[in-house]
């Protein structure tokens, strides 16, 4: 199985001995050894995934890296953060995932009014299976687990991904002072309830809700 | 005199009399002590076969002297900086990327587009980078900026190094550099990886590598 490393926060280096992983367009900064790339045709398992995608807007095109040696992947500047799944699954912005072994699986999935606010669409991305998923952040990302006692509230424009069993609603703190311009500026909020992890980064990406 | 890391995005370093450094104009943030900065229309030194080389090639970022006794910070754009300290070996970079460097290194430009025949022509073209690029030989203490924090990796005989074009920053030593390229028909009908073109780099040496894929 690839390895992940992360000697720089902002890079990721990949381990390959012969296995791949397929890691955002056009990514590449650097490798040493044999290392080919060939772009995956809708990014998703399978004509049916190629077709979600087209559906929903989650296009990040993705590619195949394959071969032996080490592959350097950076995007921007972005922080990267390293998430090993054993068999759960994780729910990520097409726009924050990095790359993802060559054995997880992903696909799409409905996430409501919160995509809408986010500006992010309405359907979101998802890995799951065993092995090592690197997601972008703007800064270095919080991990604040959620559980049955702590429900999180989190701005939709710092949020990242999530990992686990969890229930997201939207919640609006959006009155008659909203529109006559005294608003705090945190008019929305996604709430999390459940069991699991939410990454948070400490900037917020332009979102409808952030201007309220 | 080797500059000091203050964070990811200052330098610090000390002048002494009789000892200058140059540095990209206006990126001085603070100085303490006896400090004098003039600007060098020559663009560095190196007499006047390396100014005509200098408008030649392009390679003409305005720098300034630096001299006096005291300290000097220096930073710029809030990009990142990285410290390379040379012993005796030959730094390559482009000048837009040179923040501060010691006065006592050699400097020259050096004509890429002859490595590699017509691929290091177009090497130039494809990367947007020009077809110069400025060398600094000697012993002492360079600092250059990038987009997002530098890597450093090692070139060995048997272990070349590809570098994306838009990602590379500099590289020191006896390297040998040209672009190669993966385009075959997929690519050419739009169905590519954007990994189209690489800058392959073989002999013994160093690359520095930024974490991004964005031009200063």
């Amino acid at each position: 199985m690839a390895q992940f490393r992360l000697n720089d926060p902002r890079v990721l280096s990949v381990d390959l001995a012969g296995d791949s992983v397929r890691a955002r367009n056009g990514a590449m900064v650097a490798y040493e050894g044999q290392i080919s790339f060939k772009r995956l045709s809708g990014g998703g398992d399978g004509l049916r995934g190629m077709v979600a995608r087209q559906l929903t807007g989650e296009s990040v095109t993705m590619m195949e890296v394959k071969g032996s040696g080490t592959c350097h992947l950076a995007d921007e500047a972005r922080h990267v953060n390293l998430v090993r799944l054993s068999g759960e699954k994780l729910f990520v912005e097409a726009s924050n995932l990095l790359a993802v072994d060559g054995a997880l699986r992903t696909g799409t999935t409905f996430t409501g009014l919160r995509g809408a606010t986010q500006g992010n669409g309405l359907f979101t991305t998802t890995v799951e299976g065993t092995g090592q998923a690197a997601i972008l952040s703007d800064g270095a990302a919080i991990v604040l687990r959620v559980s049955a006692q702590f429900p999180l509230q989190v701005d939709p424009g710092a949020y990242v991904a999530h990992t686990g069993n969890l229930r997201q609603d939207f919640v609006t703190g959006v009155s008659w002072r909203t529109f006559v311009g005294e608003s705090s500026g945190e008019s929305f909020q996604i709430r999390f309830t459940g069991e699991g992890l939410v990454y948070v980064q400490p900037s917020e990406r332009n979102t409808i809700g952030g201007q309220l | 005199m080797p500059f000091i890391r203050i964070n990811s995005k200052m330098v610090e370093a000390k002048v002494a009399p009789g000892q200058r450094l140059f540095s990209q104009r206006g990126s001085m943030l603070a100085y303490r002590g006896d400090v004098r900065f003039t600007p060098n229309m020559s663009g560095g030194h190196g007499g006047l076969m390396s100014m005509i080389g200098r408008r030649v090639a392009g390679e003409a970022a305005p720098l300034m002297t630096v001299e006096g006794n005291g300290t000097v910070m220096f930073g710029h754009g809030g990009h990142h900086v990285h410290v390379v300290d040379l012993t005796g070996e030959t730094l390559y970079v482009e000048a837009d990327r040179l923040l501060a460097f010691d006065g006592s290194l050699s400097q020259g430009t050096m004509f890429m587009g002859s490595q590699g025949g017509v691929m290091g022509m177009v090497r130039g073209q494809a990367t947007g980078q020009g077809l110069f690029t400025t060398t600094l030989a000697g012993h002492g203490s360079v600092a250059v900026m990038a987009h997002g924090g530098v890597f450093e990796l090692p070139i060995t005989p048997d272990r070349p190094v590809h570098v994306d074009p838009q990602a590379y920053v500099a590289h020191r030593g006896e390297v040998r550099n040209k672009l190669s390229t993966a385009l075959g028909w997929r690519d050419m009908v739009g169905r590519g990886s954007g990994e189209a073109f690489q800058l392959e780099l073989s002999g013994h040496g160093a690359v520095y590598v930024q974490a991004s894929e964005e031009k200063l």
